[in-house]
C-alpha cells in the first residue's frame, strides 16, 4: 500500500459486503472512501455479474455492472450455508467492523449467521440489511425485482406518457438507491459505536428509497386532494392544471428548455430566447410582445399561451442541434437550456472532460485501462481512490483465507475440492 | 429519550431547494441541530412551491417545503448586508459543518468561502454543491434538478420507443446527490474524530449521479452502444412491464425473473397450458416473443383490480406490485408498520404528515422526527441568544439596520 493510504476518509474499516444487483454500489461508495471491503461471492462467482459485457463477451469476468459497482473491493468466494464456510465467515466477522446484505429478511438468521448471531460473536458488530421492504412487516417477505419496487412509492405512477403505461428508466434504480442508503446507515452505525462500542443492526428498506424522488407528489395528495398525473415530461401546475411544454425536438434529438415566467429566473431566461429566435428571425411579433411576467404566470396563464408558445420554440429548436442549442444557448446565453444527452454525448462532455473527471482503471489482463465514471465527490483533505479494478472470481482467496486466516494451502485445497471456496 | 446518534453535531445550512437540505436531514433525524440561514429578500424556491396547507398560500404553509425540512431551525439573515454577514460568521463558528448550494462563487463573494472560513476555523468541514461543480467552462451553469437529469442521461433512456422521452418526474438527480453527500459529510466527520481535520467537500451533482448510470456509460465507451428508452422491458426478465388493470389508470407490475417463475405465472393466470409453448419456453424465447407475451398478459390483467392480481401473483411466487398512486401510498400497510409517515403538528399548516429522508431504522438508535418543518425565521430568538449568546440589544441592533429581516420585500408568490 502506498503511503497516502492514511489519507484516506474511512481507511480503520474493514466492510465485508455480501449484497447483489445494485446495492453492491454501497460498498463501493465505502471503498471509494477507503475502507478496505471485501466481497464474499459464492463459488463459481456472483449472478451479479451481468451485462453488459466488455467487447460483448458473454463472460462473468467481463461484466461491466460487475466491474462498475465493485470497483476498489476484493474479492473472495465462500459458501456461507455450510458448517467450514460458516466457520472461516465468523472468522472474519471477528475482524470486521460492518457486514451488508441484500437477501431475503431472515436468510442470514436461518443459517445462524443474523444479527442476534452475529453480536454474540462480536457485540460491537454491524449488520446492514438492504431489502425491498424492510426486515419486519406485511410485504416484507414478497416476491420483488426492481421494477416491483420502483412501483411501490408512487414515484413510477409519475413518470411517463398520460394514456400509456407509467414507464421506469430503463437502467434499473431501485437497488442502487437501497445500496448508497446502506452505506450511510452503515457510517451512522459506526459513527455510534465509536462513541459508544455498541452494535446494531440496520435495516434497509429500498421501497422508502424508492419514495423519495417524488418532489410534491405525495403531498399534493396528502395536503390538496390533488393527484398527480404523469404528462411525459410536460410541467404541470397544479393550482391551473395547464401543462407547460419544456422537452422540445431539435435536429439530432432533445432538449429541455425552462419555458417559464411569472418569476425570476425564468423571466429572463425565456426573454432572452426570444431574442435569440428574433435574431434568427424566427420570433412572431406577438412572442416578442409577449409579457413574461404577466402573460406567462404560471398561476393566471392559460393552456392555449402555452400551447401556442411551444410550437413556437420547437419550430426554432428544430433548427439546431443539441450541442449547440447547450453551449450557444445554456453556457453563452444563460438560458435555461440542458441537452437530453445519450451515453455518447455524456463520453464526449466537455465539462466532465476539463474538470478531469474520467478515472483510468487498470486491468491487468487486458493489458491496459478502462475508464470509468470519477470520484463521487472532490474532497479536499482525504480525496477519493480506486485502488483496483472490480475482483475476480476469488482473486483474494489465498492472500485472505490463507495470509490473514491462517488457513493452510492443503486445507484450502480441500476447500475448493469440497466448493466451499 | 436516548442520547442520539449525531448529537452534538452542529449544521449551519445556508444551502437551499433539495440538495444541502436533504443531505442534513440525515444527521438531523439521528440527532445533529441543524440552523436553515435563509432569509425573507431571497424565499428558498420550494416555500413558493404547491401544494399549500389549507391551499392559502404563504411563506409559511408550503409542504413541498416542509417535506424536505423537519427537525430544523430557521434563522433570517440578509446575506447581501455585511451585518447579516457577520451573523453569518458567528454561526459559521458555532458549527461543525457548514453546506452550501449556491452558484459557484457566491460564498467566495460574501467572503464566506471555503477558504476564508478555513483561515478562521481550520476543522471545518464545508460542502459546496453545484449542478457542474467549479473550474470548467459550464461551471457557471445554473439550472435545477430538472436540468440534471437531461445532462446525466436518464431522460433518454425514460419512456417509450416511439415516442419522444419522457423525462422521470421532477428533480430526480436531486435524490441521488444527496445521498452521496450525506454518506461524504459522516466519513468527513469520522477523519475529523480521528485527526482534528477538517475538509472541504465539493460536488458537482452531474458528475456525482453519473454512478447510478455507469454500467451503460461503459456500455458505450467499450462496445460503442447507445442505451436507449425501451418502456419496461429488461434484458433480464420477460414477462417484464407494468401492465393495464380494470378501473380507470390503474396498473401492475409483473416481473417473470426466470422458467420456474413463468410457470407459476402460468399456473397463476389459470393457463397451465402457456406454459408448455415453446415459444415461452425459456428466457431467450420470450424475449424474441415478447410483443405476444405482453398482449397475453394484458388480456389477463385488464380484467382485474391490481391488488386482486398482486396477491394472486405473490401467492405463486412471483414478484409483482401494484404501481402506487399517491393515496395508495398513505395506506401501504408496509409503510404503517415502519412508521413512516410521521404526524406532527405544524404551527401554521396544522397536523401535517412528515416523511424520513433516511431509509433505514437503526435497531438501537433510530430515526426520528420530533419538530415539524421551522416557520422562516421562528428561532431566530433561539438560535441568535441561546445557540450564539447574543444580548437582546445586539438581536435589536441587527434586526433595526434590516440584516435580520422580518418582512417579505413584495407580496408573496406561488412559483409553481
Amino acid at each position: 500500500m502506498d503511503n497516502s493510504e492514511a489519507q484516506s476518509a474511512l481507511s480503520p474499516y474493514l466492510i465485508l459486503d455480501l449484497t447483489e444487483g445494485g446495492c453492491m454500489i454501497g460498498g463501493r461508495l465505502l471503498a471509494d472512501l477507503g475502507a478496505r471491503v471485501i466481497k464474499i461471492e459464492s463459488p463459481g462467482g456472483s449472478p451479479s455479474r451481468i451485462g453488459p459485457y466488455y467487447k460483448d463477451d458473454i463472460n462473468p469476468e467481463k461484466s461491466l455492472f460487475w466491474w462498475a459497482y465493485n470497483t476498489g473491493k476484493s474479492g473472495i468466494t465462500l459458501d456461507i450455508t455450510r458448517p467450514e464456510g460458516k466457520e472461516i465467515f465468523r472468522d472474519l466477522v471477528l475482524r470486521a467492523d460492518a457486514v451488508l446484505e441484500s437477501f431475503e429478511p431472515g436468510y442470514l438468521d436461518g443459517l445462524k449467521l443474523g444479527y442476534n448471531n452475529l453480536r454474540e460473536i462480536k457485540p460491537g458488530i454491524i449488520l446492514t440489511s438492504i431489502s425491498p421492504f424492510g426486515q419486519n412487516g406485511p410485504k416484507s417477505l414478497y416476491r420483488a425485482s426492481d421494477l416491483t419496487i420502483w412501483a411501490t412509492g408512487a414515484y413510477l405512477f409519475a413518470c411517463g406518457n398520460p394514456g400509456r403505461a407509467p414507464t421506469w428508466i430503463s437502467f434499473p434504480q431501485a437497488g442502487l438507491f437501497g445500496g448508497a442508503e446502506g452505506a450511510i446507515g452503515t457510517m451512522t452505525a459506526i459513527w455510534h459505536r465509536n462513541n459508544t462500542g455498541e452494535g446494531q443492526h440496520v435495516d434497509v428498506s429500498m421501497q422508502e428509497s424508492a419514495l423519495s424522488p417524488n418532489l410534491n407528489v405525495l403531498q399534493m395528495w396528502g395536503v390538496s386532494g390533488v393527484e398527480f398525473h404523469r404528462l411525459g415530461g410536460a410541467l404541470y401546475v397544479p393550482s391551473t392544471g395547464v401543462q407547460q411544454p419544456i422537452y422540445f425536438r431539435c435536429r439530432d434529438g432533445y432538449v429541455m428548455i425552462l419555458v417559464q415566467g411569472g418569476n425570476e429566473p425564468f423571466i429572463s431566461s425565456s426573454a432572452r430566447l426570444v431574442k435569440w429566435m428574433e435574431e434568427e428571425k424566427m420570433a412572431p411579433d406577438w412572442l416578442i410582445r409577449l409579457n413574461w411576467q404577466t402573460d406567462y404566470d404560471a398561476t393566471t396563464m392559460g393552456q392555449q399561451t402555452a400551447d401556442r408558445v411551444g410550437k413556437i420554440v420547437e419550430r426554432f429548436t428544430l433548427t439546431k442541434q443539441k450541442a449547440e442549442l447547450y453551449r450557444e444557448g445554456a453556457i453563452k446565453r444563460k438560458i435555461m437550456i440542458a441537452p437530453v444527452s445519450t451515453t455518447r454525448d455524456i463520453s464526449e462532455d466537455l465539462q466532465l472532460e476539463s474538470r478531469n473527471y474520467w478515472e483510468k482503471v487498470h486491468h491487468d489482463e487486458l493489458d491496459g485501462s478502462i475508464i470509468y465514471c470519477g470520484p463521487f465527490v472532490k474532497m479536499s483533505e482525504t480525496p477519493l481512490k480506486y485502488r483496483s479494478r472490480a475482483p475476480m472470481i476469488g482473486e483474494h482467496n489465498d492472500e485472505i483465507f490463507g495470509h490473514e486466516l491462517g488457513i493452510s494451502p492443503a486445507q484450502i485445497d480441500t476447500l475448493k475440492q469440497k466448493d466451499i471456496i | 429519550m436516548n442520547e442520539q446518534v449525531f448529537s452534538g453535531i452542529k449544521v449551519a445550512e445556508f444551502a437551499w431547494v433539495i440538495v444541502g437540505p436533504s443531505t442534513s436531514r440525515y444527521l438531523a433525524e439521528h440527532g445533529a441541530t441543524i440552523v436553515k440561514i435563509e432569509s425573507h429578500k431571497r424565499l428558498d424556491t420550494l416555500r413558493s412551491t404547491s401544494p399549500f396547507a389549507g391551499n392559502r398560500p404563504t411563506v409559511d404553509s408550503s409542504m413541498a417545503f416542509g417535506r424536505h425540512n423537519p427537525n430544523k431551525y430557521s434563522v433570517s439573515i440578509d446575506l447581501q448586508h455585511p451585518n447579516g454577514r457577520k451573523l453569518a460568521w458567528k454561526l459559521i463558528q458555532w458549527a461543525d459543518i457548514v453546506t452550501e448550494s449556491f452558484s459557484p462563487g457566491t460564498m467566495e463573494k460574501w467572503g464566506l468561502g471555503y477558504e476564508d472560513v478555513r483561515k478562521l476555523k481550520p476543522d471545518i468541514i464545508y460542502l459546496s454543491s453545484s449542478m457542474q461543480g467549479r473550474g470548467g467552462p459550464h461551471s457557471g451553469y445554473a439550472g435545477y434538478g430538472m436540468n440534471a437529469v437531461n445532462l446525466c442521461g436518464f431522460t433518454e433512456v425514460s419512456g417509450w420507443k416511439d415516442m419522444r422521452p419522457a423525462a422521470p418526474h421532477g428533480a430526480y438527480t436531486d435524490y441521488i446527490s444527496t445521498r452521496f453527500d450525506a454518506l461524504a459529510l459522516i466519513s468527513a466527520l469520522d477523519y475529523r474524530r480521528r485527526t482534528g481535520k477538517g475538509q472541504w467537500i465539493e460536488q458537482s451533482q452531474f458528475e456525482t449521479s453519473l454512478h447510478f448510470f455507469a454500467p451503460p456509460i461503459m456500455d458505450y465507451q467499450i462496445n460503442d452502444r447507445i442505451m436507449e428508452r425501451d418502456g419496461n422491458r429488461s434484458p433480464e426478465a420477460a414477462p417484464h412491464g407494468v401492465f393495464p388493470c380494470k378501473g380507470d389508470d390503474n396498473w401492475i407490475t409483473i416481473a417473470v425473473l426466470d422458467d420456474e417463475q413463468w410457470c407459476n405465472f402460468c399456473d397463476a393466470i389459470s393457463q397451465p397450458g402457456l406454459a408448455k409453448r415453446k415459444e415461452f419456453a425459456t428466457l431467450a424465447d420470450r424475449k424474441r416473443n415478447e410483443d405476444e407475451l405482453e398482449k397475453l398478459v394484458s388480456d389477463w390483467t385488464k380484467r382485474l383490480m391490481p391488488d386482486d392480481i398482486e396477491s394472486r401473483l405473490q401467492e405463486a411466487g412471483v414478484p409483482s406490485h401494484i404501481v402506487a398512486r399517491p393515496r395508495d401510498v398513505y395506506e401501504d400497510i408496509q409503510l404503517k408498520e415502519r412508521a413512516y409517515f410521521v404526524p406532527i403538528d405544524h404551527p401554521v399548516m396544522g397536523k401535517q404528515s412528515f416523511e424520513p429522508q433516511s431509509s433505514f431504522i437503526l435497531s438501537k438508535t433510530p430515526r426520528q422526527i420530533s419538530r415539524p418543518s421551522p416557520c422562516l425565521g421562528e428561532h431566530n430568538e433561539l438560535v441568535f441568544k441561546k445557540f450564539l449568546g447574543m444580548s437582546d440589544e445586539e438581536i435589536a441592533e441587527h434586526i433595526a439596520d434590516g440584516s435580520i429581516t422580518t418582512e417579505l420585500p413584495g407580496q408573496f408568490k406561488v412559483s409553481m
